[in-house]
């Protein structure tokens, strides 16, 4: 066994001096061999870090909405699109924050924190002298709306409880806004215009990004719940914002706040609820198969370079065994087995795929860092998991497309090849 | 009387072309001893390159008996034959079959590779081989810088390399001129001297009269066996 073992040893030694050889000795015809798989690893990595960036972007996206916050609407996000079935539910009110808090805090075990009420809408209007914004995202709600809400502010601060109570008229603004309607200046404590009505901007919140690509954080007016009701009016889109005690439980809380809004709402056991509560999850469902059909016929697609890659090798080591008949009859002669034979062209067609697979990523890694240059924004990940998975790939590639020829190599009768010419 | 080292009985290689049997082996019975020196003549398409493929274990016959060093060589398979040449049999042929990218210590060592030698040891034998066929002044030089005699010669020592039963030698000088033949010749007659067992296949009859038995081939069959 270990006089085998030395065997081997030796034998592959020898191979991979051969394989050596051989790549050297035919460096242009090496070179475009491998080209084949250098362009589809690259394209398979790039459609890797694709992928995986799009996977952040939505990551990034959905902390946004904060995973440790759900949502009470008259529609589920689950099911966008199927308005209809949400067309004759009443609204909901704003009190209904109130009334969840008072029943939580009575009760210890709970496993929702704290509701606050949200009142908004995507049509309002926000201008400052003669600079217009218009779509803005104008939102009502009480003093409690941060610990709900991801990010932080610029400058300034957010409205105090008294503000909130006063339905006084102030506003924190997003960045967008602060941008929009003051560049070059300091927004704080000037006077915006909501539909005839000043609002004084007491904050700024720093620059989020966009949900998605869809909708902006950045968009957004925050107002006392009583003032955003002075300007707009009462009937508009309501949502109660549940932050919830621990994120892993967000089914049991989810659970929790169902029995709590039928309670509230006096709803008789067996029937439907006529409101939806979301999370962020919704989306993820909703999402994901659309992300895994990308990827998947992505993957197909640039697999399919990689396939023609890998025929050019199968070709080019066909060739090899042709050309090295001889050689190979007199290794035979002179005691190699059938295995040495194989694995002598495997190792070669392997080394040529690594190779390829090797400058493949660096010139990935290169255009990953040039699209991080050029666009700061686009995120990019460019993960240890790809770089292993493409250099598995090339090596699998090696072994597919070098079997055939190896085999062949390997059953050729030492007699006959000894006298090829 | 040395012990047999081949022994051959009834033994057919038929090739199947076409529709047609090519009997290029037929019936061949007959027996090498250790120490041997045999020529094995004959004209083309005598059979002489088919006897030569099976006594290197290249090829196996149809049917029939042959027996190296007391193993039944017809019944195994590929492996096992290879693993055969790699110990018992040390191959000449007339083209040389060197590889020219390889100087004379590597090609030399390439027979001690498949027999799972360590390095430093087929190194060192290498070397003597070669120094013992004279050629301890070209350890280092490729094929291409030596002459066809000097080149014929590191085939040998890599037939030799790894101490054969039989040495066996397809037209060792039908490449190369006469005066270098007959030094070729001359090698083998020492190896001979040597103790070794050496058959050999030419057309030449003066290259024939070195050894001390010729074999003369004629359809498959064996027209004459002498002794000398």
């Amino acid at each position: 066994m270990k006089a085998n073992l030395k065997l081997f040893r030796y034998e592959t030694e020898e191979n991979l001096k051969i394989a050596i050889f051989q790549i050297r000795s035919n460096k242009i015809r090496s070179f475009l061999t491998a080209l084949g798989v250098i362009i589809g690893i690259v394209s398979i990595t790039m459609m890797g870090t694709a992928i995986n960036s799009i996977d952040l972007g939505f990551e990034k996206s959905l902390s946004m909405l904060g995973y440790d916050v759900i949502y009470v609407q008259k529609t589920s996000w689950a099911t966008m699109g199927e308005w209809w079935r949400y067309r004759n539910r009443p609204d909901l009110k704003t009190g209904y924050a109130e009334q969840i808090n008072r029943i939580i805090a009575d009760n210890p075990d709970s496993e929702l924190e704290i509701a606050v009420p949200q009142i908004s809408t995507y049509q309002a209007m926000a201008s400052y002298r003669d600079r217009v914004l218009e779509q803005v995202f104008s939102l009502g709600t009480n003093e409690d709306y941060l610990q709900t809400a991801s990010g932080d502010l610029a400058a300034g601060r957010f409205f105090t409880p008294g503000e909130a109570a006063g339905s006084d008229m102030v506003c924190v603004v997003g960045d967008d806004i602060a941008s929009g309607l003051f560049p070059g200046e300091n927004p704080l404590d000037k006077k915006i215009t909501l539909k005839n009505r000043k609002f004084r901007i007491v904050g700024v919140f720093r620059k989020q990004g966009k949900f998605l690509g869809l909708f902006s954080f950045d968009n957004q007016i925050i107002m006392p719940l009583g003032a955003f009701e002075k300007v707009y009016g009462k009937n508009m889109f309501i949502t109660i914002r549940v932050k919830i005690k621990n994120e892993k439980h967000v089914t049991e809380a989810k659970e929790e706040l169902l029995g709590l809004m039928r309670r509230i709402r006096r709803i008789p056991p067996g029937k439907e609820e006529n409101f939806s509560i979301n999370e962020q999850r919704a989306f993820k469902s909703q999402l994901d198969p659309i992300k895994n059909g990308i990827a998947a016929a992505g993957i197909f697609i640039t697999g399919m370079s990689l396939f023609v890659g890998a025929i050019g090798i199968m070709n080019i080591t066909f060739v090899s065994v042709k050309e090295r008949t001889r050689e190979i009859g007199l290794r035979k002669a002179l005691g190699a087995k059938r295995r040495t034979i194989l694995l002598q062209f495997l190792i070669e067609s392997v080394m040529i795929c690594l190779i390829g697979g090797i400058v493949g990523l660096v010139t990935a890694l290169l255009i990953t860092i040039l699209i991080e240059k050029v666009m700061p924004d686009f995120p990019v990940r460019f993960s240890f998991g790809l770089v292993l998975a493409s250099l598995a790939v090339s090596v699998l590639t090696g072994v597919v497309s070098g079997l055939a020829p190896a085999v062949n190599a390997s059953k050729l009768d030492p007699a006959d090849s000894l006298r090829y010419e | 009387m040395n012990p047999v080292i081949i022994n051959m009985e009834s033994l057919c290689r038929h090739y199947e072309m076409g529709e047609q049997t090519v009997r290029a082996l037929d019936n061949i019975t007959i027996e090498f001893l250790r120490n041997d020196y045999a020529a094995i003549m004959g004209p083309s398409g005598s059979g002489k390159s088919t006897l030569m493929n099976i006594i290197g274990c290249l090829d196996t016959p149809t049917s029939g008996i042959y027996e190296l060093n007391g193993r039944n060589v017809a019944e195994m398979d590929d492996d096992e034959l290879a693993t055969v040449r790699n110990r018992e049999i040390g191959f000449v042929f007339q083209t040389f079959n060197l590889l020219s990218r390889l100087n004379c210590l590597k090609n030399v060592e390439l027979p001690l590779i498949y027999a799972g030698v360590p390095p430093e040891e087929r190194h060192e034998r290498a070397e003597n081989v070669l120094r013992s066929v004279g050629l301890g002044e070209r350890l280092t030089h490729k094929p291409s810088e030596l002459s066809g005699g000097q080149i014929q010669r590191v085939a040998i020592a890599r037939a030799l390399v790894n101490k054969p039963s039989i040495i066996l030698a397809d037209e060792p000088t039908g490449n190369l001129d006469t005066a270098t033949s007959h030094e070729i010749m001359e090698m083998f007659g020492t190896l001979s001297e040597a103790g070794n067992t050496i058959i050999l296949i030419t057309h030449e009859e003066d290259i024939a009269r070195f050894t001390r038995r010729i074999i003369r081939l004629r359809d498959g069959r064996i027209e004459s066996d002498e002794g000398r």
